[in-house]
C-alpha cells in the first residue's frame, strides 16, 4: 500500500466544496510522508481558487500547481488559463490531487492531464452540497452526477457556511447516500468541520465515514 | 382639380409632407416599402425602428409602431424586440453610416446569427443630416466636407460593399439585396421578398437601397439621377446576392 | 414548467451571481441579453441553466451596446428583461442607458464592479458608482440599488423589477466583484407566495389592434429639434423623478443620535463598516454608521440629520472618493468635518475602520 500512489480528482457543482475538500485531502496525504501535488484545474475562474492560499498551503508542506500572485500580474481577464505544468502533474512523485474547476466541461477537464488514463487507483470524486439550489434534491443529484462524466465515488459536503449544524450534514447524506443508490455509485464520506464533526460522530446516519475539514477557502475572500 | 398622389396605406397622412430635402431617395424608398407592407397586410405586426442621421426623419412616418434609437443601434433594438416577441415584424431602417461603420459590428453579428429580422439601409454615399461627410460608401475621388479633394482610396479604402459582405456571412435562409430607387417596382419586390423571409421565419433579411441626395451632392435633377444611375452602379452592383431556395421565383442565388 | 426553482422558503447556501440569476426567474423576468465580463459571467451561467425549463429567453449579443440596446428592446416588447455588466461593459452600457433615461425605459441592469479604470483587475472595486448613477449624457434619472448581502441580493433583484415597471426609469442593482464571487447562506423564495405583488410589464409595441385604424400608432423617439422642446421633456422627467425621491429612497443606519464620529459606507464595504461600528460601540465609543442602499436617488434628508448630530464623519469606500462625492452634494450647507477613508479597488476590513475610528476619537487625530 505504501508504494501504491493516490491520484484523486474531485469535480462538481460551482461553489460546491471542490476546493476545500481537496485541500483538506492533500494536507492529509501529506501526513503519511509521501509527497503531494495539489493541481488547481479551474479552467473557468483560475485566479479566484487556490491563488490567494498557495503560499499558506506550501508551508504545510506539499506542492500546489496554481498561479501565485506575481505570476498573475497582467493575466487580465484570466479566463481558460492553463498553468504548463498542469499537464504534466502526474509525473511528479507521491500523491496527485486535482481540484476541477466547475464548467460545462465536468470531468472532461481531465483530459487535459497526460497520462491520466493508466493511473491504476485513479478516481473521481463529486463533491455535492445538497444546500445548493441545483442538487437540493435526489432527483437534482442525480442529474447532475450524471453530466458530470465518469465518477467514482461521492462525497457529502453539505454545509451552509457558518450556520451549518449536524442535522443538515445529515440531511445532506441522506439526499447524497439515495442518490449514489440510484446512480450506483458510492459514498467516499461525509465532511464537516471539526465542531459539527464531534456532534455527528466517526460515521454519518447512512454509515458513510466522517472527514473532519479544516476551513481554508474564506481566508481567500471567496 | 388636383391629382393626389398615391399614398400607401400605411403611410401616416397627418405627418405628410414628409421632411425630406427635394429629390431626396428616402421618400422613393419609403414609398416602396409602404406598398410592401400594404401588399403583405402586415401593418398591424409590424415594428419599425430607425436610426440616426436622415432616417430619423420616419419616426412618425408610417401607421406602425415605432421607435427612433441611436445612431448605428437599430439592428439591436430590432432584435432585441423579435428575440423577445417574435410574433412582430421588425424592420430596422438606417443609412450607409449607421449600419457600415458606426452599427457594423451589430450589422455584422446579427446577420452571422441570421437574426430573423429585416434591414433596409439607405445608401446615398454620405453622410447627409450632419452635413456631407464621407462615409464607408463615398465612391474614389468624391468631394465630401471630409475628403475636400476628393476620396483618396489609399489613404481610406474603397467603397463598402454591404451586401456582398452580408450575403458572404449570413447562413443558408438569409436574403440580401441591392436595389435602387431608380427601379422602385424592383425595390417594392425586393422589400416584399425580404419580409416575406423574415415572416417566414427562414432567417435575416437585408436591403441596401441605393439612393439620392441632391441636396449634398450639390447636383441638378440630371445630374442627380446621373450619378445614381450610372457612377455608383460602377461600385454597386444592383440585383439579388443571396435568395434562400425555398423562396418562389428565386431568380438567382 | 413556470414557477421558481424551489419551492417555499428555503435556506441555502449561493454565490451572488447565482443568487441573481435564481432571483431573475423568481421576479418573473422574461428574457436576459447578455455579454461575458468577469466577474458577472455566472448571472448568464446560471440564467442559460434555468431558462429553458422556466420558458424564459436569452441572447448573447456582440458587445455590451448590443446587450443594452436588445434589452431595450425586449422592455419595449413588453417583456421584463434585464442585463448584467461589469467595469469596461458598464461604461459600454450608459449609450443604452442614456436612451432608456430619456424614453422611461424600465430595463433592469446588474453592475458587478471590478477593478478600473480601464481593464484593471476582474476582481473587486466600488469605482463604478458615479458612472452608474450619473453615467450617459444625462441628468441620472435612474435608479440605484447599493446591495450588501447575498439575501439583499435576492430581494433587491426582485424589487428592480418592480421599482422599475412602476416608475419608468432604469434600475440598477449595484454590487461588485466579491458579492458575485463570494458565498454565504440566504433565503430564497417565491415572491408570489410571501404575497409580494410583482408588477406586470406593458408593451409599448406590437399593442392589439391595426395602428392608425384601431388605435394610435406607438411613435417612440428621444429626438427634438429644439431647446424648448427637450426642456418641457426633461421638465417633466424632474417633476417625476423628485416625486418618487422620497418613496424610492432608502438607507440603513445605527446609533447616529449623538455621535463623535459617523461611519458611512455603502455596498459590501458597509458590511465592514457596520462590524466596526457595533463593536467601536461595545466599547463605550460614540461611533454611528450610515449606509445609503439607493446611492440614486439618495437618502438625503436622513443623511443630513444623521449628519447634523455627529462632530465629523468619515466616507470609507473602495474608490477615491466616488461615494464621498454623492454624500458631500447632499450635505451642502453642513459645517461638518469629513475625513476620508478611500483604498480604491482593494476591500476595506472593520479592522481598518476600527484603527481608523480610534486615531480620530481617541486621540483626537485628523
Amino acid at each position: 500500500m505504501k508504494d501504491i500512489r493516490i491520484v484523486e480528482a474531485y469535480v462538481g457543482e460551482y461553489a460546491s466544496g471542490k476546493s476545500e475538500v481537496a485541500i483538506n485531502r492533500a494536507l492529509e496525504l501529506a501526513r503519511t510522508g509521501r509527497p503531494v501535488t495539489l493541481v488547481d484545474l479551474d479552467l473557468v475562474e483560475p485566479c479566484y481558487t487556490l491563488r490567494p492560499l498557495k503560499k499558506e498551503l506550501e508551508e504545510q508542506g506539499i506542492n500546489v500547481l496554481a498561479w501565485e500572485t506575481r505570476d498573475a500580474v497582467g493575466l487580465g481577464e484570466t479566463g481558460n488559463i492553463l498553468r504548463a505544468e498542469v499537464p504534466w502533474a502526474l509525473r511528479r512523485p507521491g500523491h496527485v490531487v486535482f481540484d476541477v474547476g466547475y464548467g460545462v466541461g465536468g470531468a472532461r477537464t481531465l483530459d487535459l492531464v497526460e497520462g491520466i488514463d493508466q493511473e491504476p487507483l485513479f478516481r473521481i470524486l463529486a463533491v455535492v452540497n445538497t444546500s445548493r439550489p441545483m442538487t437540493m434534491t435526489v432527483e437534482n443529484v442525480v442529474d447532475y452526477v450524471r453530466n458530470l462524466g465518469p465518477v467514482h465515488g461521492l462525497i457529502n459536503n453539505t454545509h451552509l457556511g457558518d450556520e451549518t449544524t449536524a442535522d443538515i450534514v445529515q440531511q445532506g447524506a441522506q439526499t447524497v447516500a439515495e442518490a449514489g443508490r440510484r446512480l450506483g455509485i458510492p459514498v467516499v464520506a461525509t465532511t464537516a468541520v471539526a465542531e459539527v464533526a464531534a456532534v455527528i460522530g466517526p460515521v454519518d446516519c447512512e454509515n458513510n465515514p466522517v472527514r473532519v475539514l479544516k476551513r481554508y477557502m474564506p481566508r481567500a475572500f471567496w | 382639380m388636383a391629382v393626389q398622389p398615391a399614398m400607401p396605406r400605411s403611410w401616416r397622412r397627418e405627418s405628410k409632407p414628409h421632411k425630406f430635402c427635394p429629390g431626396c431617395g428616402h421618400g422613393i424608398a419609403l414609398k416602396a416599402l409602404g406598398q410592401a407592407i400594404d401588399e403583405l397586410g402586415i401593418q398591424d405586426r409590424v415594428v419599425f425602428g430607425c436610426d440616426i442621421g436622415c432616417s430619423l426623419l420616419t419616426w412618425d412616418f408610417f401607421n406602425v409602431d415605432t421607435v427612433q434609437t441611436h445612431h448605428g443601434r437599430t439592428t439591436p433594438v430590432m432584435t432585441g424586440i423579435k428575440r423577445a416577441n417574435p410574433n412582430l415584424i421588425c424592420i430596422a431602417y438606417m443609412g450607409d453610416g449607421g449600419g457600415y461603420a458606426i452599427g457594423a459590428q451589430h450589422l455584422v453579428n446579427a446577420a452571422g446569427r441570421n437574426e430573423k429580422i429585416t434591414v433596409i439601409l439607405v445608401n446615398n454615399t454620405q453622410y447627409a443630416m450632419t452635413g456631407g461627410q464621407m462615409a464607408p460608401t463615398t465612391l474614389p475621388g468624391q468631394k465630401t466636407e471630409t475628403t475636400p479633394y476628393g476620396r483618396d482610396v489609399e489613404l481610406t479604402g474603397f467603397p463598402t460593399q454591404g451586401p456582398e459582405m452580408v450575403a458572404a456571412i449570413t447562413p443558408e435562409g438569409a436574403y440580401v439585396a441591392r436595389g435602387t430607387v431608380s427601379k422602385i417596382r424592383q425595390l417594392q419586390k425586393m422589400y416584399v421578398r425580404a419580409l416575406l423571409n423574415q415572416i417566414e421565419g427562414r432567417g435575416f433579411s437585408f436591403v441596401e437601397t441605393l439612393a439620392t441626395c441632391p441636396t449634398n451632392w450639390r447636383t441638378n435633377a440630371e445630374k442627380t439621377w446621373a450619378f445614381l444611375e450610372k457612377q455608383m452602379p460602377e461600385y454597386f452592383r444592383v440585383g439579388e446576392l443571396k435568395v434562400p431556395l425555398t423562396t418562389e421565383g428565386a431568380e438567382e442565388a | 414548467m413556470a414557477g421558481v426553482p424551489v419551492p417555499g422558503d428555503k435556506r441555502v447556501f449561493m454565490t451572488g451571481n447565482e443568487v441573481v440569476a435564481y432571483a431573475a426567474v423568481a421576479a418573473r423576468a422574461d428574457i436576459m441579453y447578455g455579454y461575458p465580463i468577469t466577474p458577472q459571467n455566472e448571472v448568464m451561467h446560471y440564467w442559460t441553466r434555468l431558462a429553458p425549463k422556466y420558458e424564459k429567453r436569452f441572447l448573447q449579443t456582440e458587445d455590451e451596446l448590443s446587450a443594452g440596446f436588445t434589452t431595450i428592446g425586449g422592455v419595449m416588447a413588453g417583456r421584463k428583461a434585464f442585463t448584467a455588466t461589469a467595469g469596461p461593459g458598464n461604461v459600454l452600457m450608459q449609450e443604452p442607458m442614456a436612451m432608456a433615461e430619456m424614453m422611461r425605459l424600465p430595463v433592469v441592469v446588474v453592475i458587478m464592479q471590478r477593478g478600473g479604470p480601464s481593464t484593471a483587475t476582474v476582481i473587486y472595486s466600488q469605482q463604478e458608482v458615479i458612472l452608474t448613477t450619473f453615467g450617459g449624457n444625462g441628468e441620472g434619472f435612474r435608479i440605484v440599488y447599493s446591495t450588501a448581502t447575498h439575501q439583499e441580493l435576492y430581494d433587491y433583484t426582485i424589487k428592480a423589477f418592480n421599482t422599475a415597471w412602476r416608475y419608468r426609469f432604469p434600475v440598477f442593482l449595484l454590487a461588485d466583484g466579491y458579492q458575485a464571487k463570494m458565498r454565504e447562506p440566504l433565503t430564497i423564495y417565491d415572491p408570489l407566495e410571501r404575497g409580494i405583488e410583482l408588477i406586470a410589464p406593458e408593451a409599448y409595441l406590437g399593442r392589439p389592434g391595426t395602428p392608425g385604424v384601431d388605435r394610435p400608432p406607438g411613435h417612440f423617439r428621444n429626438t427634438y429639434s429644439t431647446e424648448e422642446e427637450l426642456y418641457e421633456v426633461l421638465q417633466g422627467h424632474v417633476r417625476e423623478y423628485e416625486r418618487i425621491w422620497r418613496e424610492v429612497e432608502e438607507y440603513e443606519s445605527l446609533g447616529t443620535e449623538d455621535t463623535d464620529l459617523l461611519i458611512i459606507a455603502h455596498g459590501v464595504v458597509a458590511r465592514a463598516a457596520k462590524q466596526a461600528v457595533e463593536y467601536l460601540r461595545g466599547e463605550g465609543l460614540k461611533v454611528g454608521y450610515f449606509r445609503p442602499v439607493t446611492l440614486r436617488p439618495m437618502p438625503v434628508d436622513a443623511l443630513r440629520e444623521a449628519v447634523s448630530r455627529t462632530k465629523r464623519f468619515m466616507v470609507v469606500e473602495s474608490a477615491y472618493g466616488q461615494l464621498s462625492k454623492l454624500v458631500r452634494d447632499a450635505l451642502y450647507g453642513l459645517a461638518v468635518e469629513m475625513v476620508p477613508l478611500y483604498k480604491p479597488g482593494v476591500g476595506v476590513t472593520p479592522e481598518e475602520i476600527m484603527a481608523r475610528s480610534r486615531e480620530l476619537i481617541v486621540k483626537g487625530e485628523s
